[in-house]
């Protein structure tokens, strides 16, 4: 930890209940970029390690055997509302992945991912963009229009994916690299990146929002971490 | 562990709780005929004494009905049930003192009136049609037994009451009989239920155990080459199906009666070339209409099959719209050139043009294939609700 303060390197946490999946994420990233700086094999301890050693990124396995999913992510962000949460996971239901990005996680990756297309994700998250999966826009997309079909008037509150944000989101769903995405609808690299970002980005507000209101409805007012 | 639990309530209660009610109705009944009758009684003052008995039995009964049942000693249970029916023969059998015989034959009824087929009831929901039709009886026999001479009545007159009284208790008994079993029924299921809500807890676990070394040995059999890299293959094809099953939850396939959850149709599909993204929550169509769609989908990955590398990767998104569900697939193989399809329907070859349009037409909805040349095959299929 001392030589890594100086180098640059940057500071991940892994999280994970599996020893087999700890040594190993720690020894794929042996001589790169990322210096692992905590390993934790539960949420009570990942919280507790992370005021510790603060790490930037962590790497976030959603089944734990102590704190769901969400409770973790909201722990680490109240504890440094910068930290970049990767999920990586063996099994994740749609709905407990789904709550984990609208509780803050910016990325989703399952653990069959090659060992190429891993780094890749931790460079991303690091950098703050989102790395979804077909999966999660598939997931991110049934999201909106279950909030656009929850209410018979739509509120001016309900997050709403742009035209373009849709489309984008359809091709990501559909296995389309960002490159792709760009070629096909003439897009810079760099603007379909904002538009996934953005389509995250509404959700987890919106749901930062669900939260505080429904906090100061049960008089917990002074305790939101917005 | 079973949250939804909760004892249901217990049938039998509800019927004591009728019982009751009719006690306590036929009682004031009684009541009132009594107060109106008492001046033409041979003994009016036993009329009202009989009526002070029935009182307190029912007060006694609507107390203490149902009496306990099992485990404790069957005495507990018979001991109340007997007397209920030994204090009601007795102020059936009162009438006969009570009551003149040529008021009797002139039509009045019996002092008790309705009241005498209480025990019947509490028989009848206490031992089911046999214990009824005993009670039924016992009453009815008394009701014969004042009604003398008997020569002075219709066989109509005196088969009347018995008749109604045998009729209820075997009816009734019969009813708690099948209330009894419901219960059980009830009892079991919610036993069961609870049971499955524990084993998918444990299954939830294993399967996520499962899924870390599979996973693991895909990855590392892949980096590793050779032979082993065969082994993370199998390992991957393994971990795409389970993962796929996992992914959907406790879903429901069924939610309702002829309604397909088709998010758990379609990820049965899922290994490692064809990836399935969805909404979180269920995507409802008709039995009918969500089968046909899946077929449609198989005959478009099996098109892929047929016509693309092996390696060829395909993703499934299915999108939940109010009016309408739409399911596309994509693939990376080399695509086709424009007209193929058209051509091939002409040429009276169907395949697609059959089994995927058509199906998909057949349900209202519309279908859609696009590709070009060394950029894969888009179909996206749009079924109306």
């Amino acid at each position: 930890m001392g030589a890594g303060a100086g180098s640059g390197r940057i500071r991940l946490m892994v999280v994970d209940d599996h020893p087999m999946w700890r040594g190993g994420i720690a020894r794929d990233l042996e001589g790169s970029r990322y210096e692992v700086v905590a390993e934790a094999g539960d949420g009570a301890q990942a919280l507790r390690l992370a005021a510790a050693t603060r790490p930037e990124l962590v790497v976030l396995d959603l089944h734990l055997p102590d704190l769901g999913g969400v409770a973790v992510i909201r722990g680490l962000l109240a504890e440094n509302p910068e930290v970049r949460i990767l999920i990586l996971s063996a099994s994740g239901e749609y709905q407990d992945v789904l709550d984990a990005v609208k509780a803050g996680a910016t990325g989703y990756l399952l653990k069959s991912a090659a060992a190429a297309e891993f780094r890749d994700a931790l460079d991303r998250t690091a950098l703050g963009e989102p790395v979804f999966t077909p999966g999660l826009a598939g997931l991110v997309l049934g999201e909106y229009r279950r909030l656009a079909a929850e209410r018979a008037v739509p509120s001016a509150e309900t997050p709403r994916l742009t035209l373009r944000e849709t489309e984008v989101l359809r091709l990501v769903a559909s296995g389309l690299s960002y490159k792709q995405i760009a070629q096909r609808l003439s897009l810079s690299h760099r603007t379909v990146q904002n538009h996934v970002q953005n389509t995250l980005n509404k959700l987890q507000l919106h749901n930062r929002v669900e939260l505080a209101r429904y906090a100061i409805r049960e008089g917990l007012g002074d305790d939101v971490e917005a | 562990m079973a949250e939804d639990a909760g004892v249901p309530e217990d049938y039998l209660v509800a019927l004591w709780r009728a019982v009751a009610v009719f006690r306590v109705a036929a009682l004031a009944y009684a009541a009132l005929t009594v107060s109106q009758n008492f001046t033409g009684y041979r003994h009016p003052l036993g009329g009202w004494i009989v009526l002070g008995v029935m009182a307190a039995w029912t007060a006694y009964t609507v107390a203490r009905f149902p009496p306990p049942a099992t485990p404790t000693p069957a005495s507990a249970r018979t001991v109340p049930l007997v007397a209920d029916l030994c204090v009601t023969a007795g102020c059936v059998l009162a009438t006969h003192w009570v009551e003149s015989a040529a008021r009797l034959v002139a039509g009045e009824p019996p002092i008790t009136v309705m009241w005498l087929g209480g025990p019947v009831l509490a028989w009848a929901v206490a031992y089911g049609r046999r214990g009824g039709l005993f009670a039924g009886a016992v009453i009815a026999l008394c009701n014969f037994l004042i009604h003398t001479p008997h020569s002075a009545y219709t066989l109509s007159q005196l088969s009347f009451a018995p008749g109604l009284l045998l009729l209820a208790g075997a009816s009734l008994g019969y009813l708690a009989r099948l209330a009894v079993r419901a219960q059980e029924a009830l009892e079991r299921g919610t036993r069961l239920q609870a049971a499955a809500h524990e084993r998918d807890r444990l299954a939830r676990d294993i399967h996520d155990s499962v899924l870390q070394v599979l996973a693991r040995v895909q990855r590392q059999g892949l980096a590793a080459g050779g032979e082993a890299a065969e082994l993370g293959r199998l390992a991957g094809e393994q971990e795409a199906a389970l993962r796929a099953l996992v992914g959907i939850g406790a879903a429901d396939p069924e939610p309702a009666a002829g309604i397909r959850d088709i998010r758990v149709l379609i990820t049965m599909l899922a290994d490692p070339t064809v990836t399935v993204a969805a909404p979180a929550t269920p995507v409802l169509l008709p039995a009918p209409a969500a089968e046909e769609l899946v077929l449609a989908l198989r005959a478009a990955l099996d098109n892929v099959a047929g016509h693309c590398p092996p390696e060829t990767r395909v993703w499934i998104l299915i999108e939940d719209e109010p009016a309408s569900v739409t399911v596309s697939l994509r693939d990376d193989g080399p695509g086709f050139a424009p007209g193929r399809l058209e051509r091939a329907a002409e040429a009276g070859r169907l395949g697609v043009a059959q089994s995927i349009l058509g199906r998909v037409r057949e349900l209202g909805g519309t279908a859609r294939v696009d590709s070009v040349p060394g950029q894969g095959t888009e179909v996206e299929l749009r079924v109306p609700r």
